[in-house]
């Protein structure tokens, strides 16, 4: 039973780092998304397997659920196979991708100094005990959630008016 | 406790990370710009779980806080992203990062 959860965490990542290389290479948006539904979906079971349930549950309901269906929503209303034109990589900028490779020669020498460990005490994440540390006051969480909710609501409107502004301008067409 | 050692988590968030950032960088329709971002948010989010693992009793739970934050500001991202690339492309028809070089038009 020990090495179940390390035989899936293997499968998960697998299929969340094939579905992410599949979002680099896919020819049309519409493949990207459903990689990308791949991900998310293989993120939610690592996070189940990280005892983190809450989080797990949030992933499907809010990326799976919620962001992707936007997402091809508005693929299909844009009609991206009209995109057979647009070049499909610029090589050139692929060299900025040397500086997670630094990232990663300081991250090897840190963690060869400072071994990681899982913690044995560590507090399994359900909708309880996440939820009290969301609105407990003493960490100042409440203000961050409170900072949150302002941000989404500015990003109704603003996703509002600029619909609203689009209206406009094709009556004025 | 699970068995998973965590210095794999963050070497497979990382693995991620670098995936999104490649697809971010390198891609030239906008919506996989987006999508790039998303795959990047994410790989974050699986680093701040691996590293909540690491830690005992009630600290543990903090890492677990941050990416409901996260999860929620990207949704807010995707839905201002997503408008303006409708808006863009209505005066530009086309999805090529490149035409958008010049955004007074």
């Amino acid at each position: 039973m020990e090495h179940l959860a390390l035989i899936y965490f293997g499968i998960f990542s697998f299929i969340s780092v094939s579905c992410a290389a599949m979002v680099l290479f896919a020819r049309h948006p519409i493949n990207g998304a459903m990689a990308l539904i791949g991900l998310m979906t293989s993120l939610s079971g690592l996070y189940a397997i990280l005892h983190a349930p809450f989080l797990a549950v949030l992933q499907v309901l809010v990326y799976a659920g919620a962001i992707i269906m936007l997402l091809v929503f508005v693929i299909m209303v844009l009609n991206g196979a009209k995109d057979d034109h647009t070049p499909y990589f610029d090589p050139l900028s692929l060299g900025l991708l040397l500086v997670p490779a630094g990232i990663l020669a300081v991250l090897v020498h840190a963690f060869r100094k400072h071994p990681l460990l899982m913690n044995e005490k560590a507090v399994r994440g359900t909708v309880d005990i996440t939820g009290q540390a969301l609105f407990n006051s003493s960490t100042g969480n409440v203000v961050l959630f409170e900072a949150v909710g302002l941000a989404l609501l500015a990003a109704l409107v603003g996703a509002v008016l600029l619909a609203k502004r689009n209206l406009d301008s094709s009556k004025e067409n | 406790m699970t068995t998973i050692p965590a210095i794999c988590i963050q070497f497979l968030a990382l693995v991620l990370f670098v995936l999104g950032l490649a697809t971010t960088l390198s891609r030239r329709n906008l919506f996989f710009l987006l999508m790039g971002v998303e795959v990047m948010l994410n790989a974050a989010n699986l680093s701040f779980v691996g590293f909540s693992r690491t830690l005992p009793g009630e600290a543990s739970v903090e890492g677990l806080v941050i990416p409901v934050f996260v999860i929620a500001l990207s949704a807010a991202e995707a839905c201002v992203g997503l408008a303006m690339l409708i808006l863009v492309f209505h005066s530009r028809e086309s999805v090529d990062a490149d035409a958008y070089s010049r955004m007074k038009e």
